[in-house]
């Protein structure tokens, strides 16, 4: 019922190149979806478009059965029934809590309005707050309480603009998993606009990753992360290898890295780029018999696990290994690598 | 719409000063005395807004920013020299030290009753600026000027600009001042124009300059503003700021202030004083000065409220529409303050009179010339204010189903009220003292404590004058005590 | 914190909606325009409300209708009269001086006066279309210090004042509208050349310049000049206010028909177009008659012009006695280049 399902969208500003080309995607409904795309690409333009706040050149967006833009039909923001959740909270300054949660309960009587009031800062753990001003709470708290007000309508469709930005990152986990949850105990269907790919993959259940003004790939967090459609993707959504390859009979190719088994058959095509993701790879011992060598050229250590980088040789860039547990080597070592598992192969 | 009114004395001026043709009108304005005249008004105006932006600033960050003894009577008392009309100050200087006539003079008594113009606004931006973004220049090893210089000025460049272009403008228009501290500019020439031949078309073709000159202004005004967006990119929401210790210049800072309200407010009021002492045609006729008082009251406040509500969408789509059309709409609500009064008025008069006959000479349309005359009063404050309320606010308030309109009444204006509301009280002050419309429209019968001064001081009776310029100025303490009070 | 302002500003904004509808209903002046004609007159004078209140009050009673007065300048008022055009609200135009009357007289705005009006008073003092009356008249005299001046001493011509002797002793007020008209009294009689080298003569002499008469005639008495070019009846005011021993300067008034005694009226216009003419004849009547002259003689310390009245004011020298140069009125309408020659020379 709460499905989006936005159609074609174009948006260009002016004379100047198209900021959109014919944008599509569908959130299903209760879903929390996660446009990604780096700086530029036209995540706000749409954003902004499906809120109300800009006319589209072209493209329908649709929520439920109603259409809400499209060829000749523009409906004003307050009448599409869409939360949205701003970058940095923006949070009414000259109002208290209270009554910037309950700002967008209109036509509903007092008490239901206090009485929902309450349920939204006890969904987003600040019962109590609404007597305090905005400036009196921390950044965090501005956040959930952004979120308590976008929610307190009940939207058809939630939008967050990269509200985790403004947060440290000891925050961020925190109040996301908050947001994730308060978002699902209402069953809003939800769009996340973002850049981090990380806070897409980790929080969302359907990731669009925008291009250039189109979504390049929409999936699952685990499917856009392991079948990436492209290697721009792959390098865009985690780390990856990209290595030229050349295939050799049906199943297998030719790396710098040796022979890699490739995950579906190559479809007739005879050579491409295969993309591997860091911890496919394995450090080995170099005096193994058959390994590619190389040397360590970079060891960057997580706690959890190590990136460490490698120069192999008969390719240009060093390549990625991810490492859990101790570490076995240190900058300059010689080193052996292996593959593990299957590659993706893209023309 | 606001526009509209405000253009009606630009559709007057074209009506008149082309009445005899674009040659007429063409030799009337390259006159080499008309260039000659259009010098000393630019060279007067950039000496008195120069003191004018060093005054107002210094004042208002004293009293907005800083632990000053006293810092909110400092800050009524800084608006009150807005309601010293040009010409009693310049009269007060004149009488004082006949020697000031000329430049030095005129600059003096302009400077001394336009500085609230800046002062105003910048300290409603001061107290709205986010603390955190001083405290962060502060941090990274600039001291308090370099801070001051680095940090605040420039976000206060909006308002002061704003405050500057409304000073020029008054600069521009005023004729009280400067024919009394016989100083000629060209807004003397227009007046001249009309007592000298009755010529209405000569005056209309030089208004049509100052005109020229206000739209120059405007965009000047506009490129220095450059692309200030709103004042805030923080995070969350800001906090009220601390006020700056003074420390060792603190006898330093409450002299400054001191002197400054010295000879702006308390040297009229002391002249006034004066004439009172002296003069023997002091008849204390209290129940009319407070009845003219109340009327004046009335009409100020209605004009204040008319100006501030035409203000208000004029000043949003100027801040959050940019564009070629927006500009020219601003520009076109500056032009009525650069005119001079009697040009305004007299182009009320020729509309009143063809398009609204029944309103002719009653107080609806008396309103109304306030709301041209000062609308760039009003739209100046609302525009800095609302500059500094973020357009993210009322996105979010749209999508939670307000109407743009809601959203300009529940948001915009709130956040803007102190900048709005500052913006309202000068244009009061303004609306009380002004003469030559006031005048020409009012209601026959119908005094104002302007036109009262006017009587008495045109019949000699300084003495008798003084009590209604002493009301006057006492009268423009009330709305800037009210603004004063809920801050603190 | 911020919240108060809201509603204190929406208060502000209704009380300012709201009061002027209250002073509206409480002074009761409800102006029903000046098409009712006959019910009503509506006078716009340029003379001050101080001066003439007493007097129109006074009209009102002789008219025997509701009479409004509207003041202002009376340069203004004659371009409001301009914009108003046929549609003016004005019934009768009583202005400060000539000029103001002949703008609107050029126009063809007056109405013509019967000749029994016009014949009230002497022909130098109306306007030559036969379209207004001169109702007072003022001159111009020389004031002087005593304690620093002679009386025999005081110049007898206005040409006299910059001899060397009288040098950084003259004080005038070059903006008085009253100076202006004498000054191109002086161009009609003497032409351009001469008036101008009279001012540019008077400017090297070191003549001390001030805003207005009653600055000028304030300098005299405190001797920062010895002598002061003023209007008359500022320094007979000044008596009636203060009494003759305590003002310290004496008036000269100048003989020969020299320019320096230049005779200005103020005087009034019917307008045409108002629907008002009946009652305002009534008024330029009453204006005319032996009360009205009375109180500019006693009242304004001005000199009548009708009615046979003459002034009583003690030390005034008769009206007959006055030696000033002949003048048509009507040509002081050129005060245009008056003013661009005082311009010229910095003077204004």
């Amino acid at each position: 019922m709460n499905e989006l399902h936005v159609d074609g969208l174009t948006k260009s500003y002016g004379s100047e190149e198209p900021v959109l080309r014919g944008l599509e995607l569908t959130v299903p409904p209760g879903a929390l979806a996660a446009v990604l795309g780096p700086s530029g690409c036209g995540k706000t333009t749409f954003l902004r478009i499906v809120a109300g706040f800009l006319h589209a050149d072209a493209g329908t967006v649709r929520l439920g059965d109603r259409i809400l833009g499209g060829p000749g039909v523009h409906l004003p923001p307050e009448r599409r029934r869409i939360g949205i959740v701003p970058q940095e909270g923006a949070l009414f300054p000259h109002l208290s809590v209270a009554r910037n949660v309950a700002f967008g309960l209109t036509g509903v009587e007092r008490t239901e309005r206090r009485r929902r009031t309450e349920e939204m800062l006890d969904l987003v753990g600040l019962a109590g707050y609404g007597d305090r001003m905005p400036h009196e709470l921390s950044g965090g708290q501005q956040q959930r309480i952004a979120l308590a007000r976008a929610l307190a309508p009940r939207p058809q469709l939630v939008l967050l603009d990269e509200p985790f930005n403004a947060l440290d990152s000891a925050l961020r986990a925190g109040v996301r998993s908050d947001v994730r949850a308060a978002l699902r105990a209402t069953g809003a269907t939800a769009v996340l606009v973002t850049h981090d790919q990380q806070e897409a993959l980790s929080t969302a259940d359907l990731v669009a990753v925008v291009r250039d003004g189109r979504v390049a790939q929409c999936d699952t967090p685990q499917d856009l992360y392991r079948r990436p459609a492209n290697p721009w993707i792959a390098d865009f959504v985690g780390d990856a290898v990209l290595l030229p390859g050349t295939v050799d009979g049906d199943g297998t190719a030719l790396t710098a890295l040796g022979p890699v088994p490739l995950a579906t058959p190559p479809n007739g095509l005879r050579a491409g780029t295969v993309v591997l993701r860091p911890e496919q790879l394995r450090l080995i011992d170099a005096g193994s018999e058959g390994v590619v060598r190389g040397t360590v050229t970079d060891v960057c250590y997580y706690g959890h696990d190590a990136m460490v980088t490698v120069a192999v040789e008969g390719h240009d860039t060093p390549v990625g290994i991810r490492v859990a547990g101790p570490l076995p080597v240190c900058r300059g070592d010689e080193a052996g690598v292996r593959v593990v598992g299957e590659a993706g192969l893209h023309p | 719409m606001a526009a509209l009114f405000a253009l009606l004395p630009l559709g007057y001026l074209a009506v008149r000063a082309l009445e005899r043709g674009p040659g007429f009108a063409w030799d009337v304005v390259a006159e080499e005395r008309t260039l000659a005249l259009l010098g000393r008004s630019l060279g007067l105006t950039v000496v008195v807004v120069a003191a004018c932006l060093v005054l107002g600033v210094s004042l208002a960050w004293l009293t907005a920013r800083t632990a000053l003894p006293g810092a909110r009577v400092w800050s009524i008392l800084a608006t009150l020299p807005l309601a010293v009309p040009s010409y009693v100050a310049a009269f007060a200087w004149l009488s004082a030290e006949p020697d000031l006539a000329g430049f030095a003079g005129a600059a003096l008594a302009l400077t001394l009753v336009s500085f609230p113009y800046v002062h105003l606004p910048v300290a409603a931006v001061l107290r709205g600026i986010d603390p955190a973004q001083e405290e962060a220049a502060r941090s990274l090893g600039h001291g308090p000027l370099r801070t001051f210089a680095k940090v605040t000025l420039p976000q206060l460049r909006p308002a002061a600009a704003g405050g500057a272009l409304l000073v020029a403008l008054y600069v521009l228009s005023d004729f009280g001042a400067v024919s009394l501290m016989r100083y000629d500019t060209f807004t003397r020439a227009i007046h001249t124009s009309y007592r000298a031949s009755f010529d209405r078309t000569p005056a209309a073709a030089l208004s049509v300059v100052l005109v020229v000159m206000t739209i120059a202004l405007v965009a000047a005004e506009a490129r220095t503003r450059g692309r200030a967006g709103h004042a805030r990119t923080g995070t969350g929401t800001a906090r009220p700021a601390v006020p700056a210790a003074l420390g060792r210049w603190r006898p330093l800072a409450v002299l400054w202030c001191g002197a400054v309200t010295a000879v702006a407010v308390a040297f009229p009021l002391g002249t006034l004083g004066y004439w009172l002492a002296v003069g023997s045609s002091a008849t204390w006729d209290l129940g009319g000065l407070t009845e003219t008082a109340w009327v004046t009251f009335g009409i100020a406040a209605a004009g204040a409220g008319l100006t501030t509500v035409l203000a208000l969408p004029v000043g949003v789509i100027a801040t959050r529409h940019r564009g070629r059309g927006t500009r020219l709409l601003e520009q076109a609500a500056y032009a009525g303050h650069a005119l001079p009064g009697i040009t305004v008025a007299l182009a009320l008069v020729f509309f009143a009179v063809r398009y609204a006959y029944p309103l002719y000479q009653q107080l609806p349309l008396l309103v109304g010339a306030y709301a041209v005359l000062f609308l760039p009063v009003a739209v100046a404050a609302t525009r800095a204010a609302v500059l500094q309320a973020p357009p993210v606010l009322e996105d979010v308030a749209r999508s939670l189903g307000r109407r743009p309109w809601q959203v300009l009444r529940e948001i915009t204006v709130p956040l803007a009220a102190p900048g709005v509301a500052a913006g309202a009280a000068l244009t009061f002050v303004v609306c009380m003292k002004e003469l030559p419309a006031t005048l020409l429209l009012r209601p026959t019968g119908m005094d104002t404590l302007a036109t009262r001064l006017w009587t008495e001081t045109g019949a000699g009776s300084f003495a008798a004058a003084a009590p209604y310029a002493a009301a006057l100025i006492l009268l423009a303490a009330v709305p800037s005590y009210l603004l004063g009070r809920h801050r603190t | 914190m911020r919240r108060p302002s809201v509603r204190r500003m929406t208060a502000l904004v209704a009380a300012g909606l709201l009061l002027p509808a209250l002073a509206a209903c409480g002074s009761d002046d409800n102006n029903s325009g000046g098409e009712d004609s006959g019910s009503s007159l509506v006078i716009y004078s340029g003379r001050n409300e101080k001066l003439v209140k007493p007097l129109l009050d006074k009209l009102e009673k002789a008219v025997g209708t509701e009479v409004e007065v509207r003041y202002g300048d009376s340069a203004e008022l004659a371009a409001q009269i301009l914009e108003e055009g046929d549609r003016t609200k004005a019934g009768l135009f009583f202005s400060q001086d000539a000029g103001a009357l002949g703008a609107l007289s050029k126009e063809g705005m007056l109405q013509k006066l019967p000749q029994g009006t016009l014949d009230e008073v002497d022909e130098a003092y109306r306007g030559s279309g036969g379209d207004w009356v001169g109702l007072s008249g003022r001159v111009r005299v020389i004031a002087y210090n005593p304690d620093k001046v002679g009386e025999d001493e005081v110049p007898d011509s206005v040409f006299d004042v910059v001899e060397p002797e009288w040098k950084g002793k003259v004080g005038f007020a070059p903006t008085n509208a009253s100076f202006q008209a004498f000054v191109t009294g002086m161009r009609v009689l003497k032409g351009d050349d001469a008036t101008r080298t009279w001012l540019e003569d008077l400017k090297a002499n070191g003549a001390k310049t001030y805003a207005h008469n009653l600055a000028t005639l304030d300098a005299v008495e405190s001797g920062e000049v010895s002598l002061g070019l003023v209007n008359h009846y500022y320094w007979y005011e000044r008596v009636a206010e203060k009494g003759e021993d305590k003002v310290d300067s004496k008036l000269h008034f100048l003989p020969g028909k020299d320019p320096g005694a230049l005779i200005n009226v103020a005087g009034a216009g019917i307008l045409k177009d108002s629907g008002q003419s009946a009652t305002a004849q009534k008024a330029v009547d009453y204006l005319l008659s032996k009360e009205a002259q009375t109180y500019f003689a006693d009242n304004t310390k001005e000199y009548p012009l009708a009615a046979g009245v003459t002034s009583t004011v003690e030390g005034l020298p008769p009206f007959e006695s006055l030696e000033s140069p002949d003048i048509d009125l009507g040509k002081l309408e050129s005060l245009q280049e008056t003013l661009a020659m005082l311009q010229d020379i910095g003077l204004v």
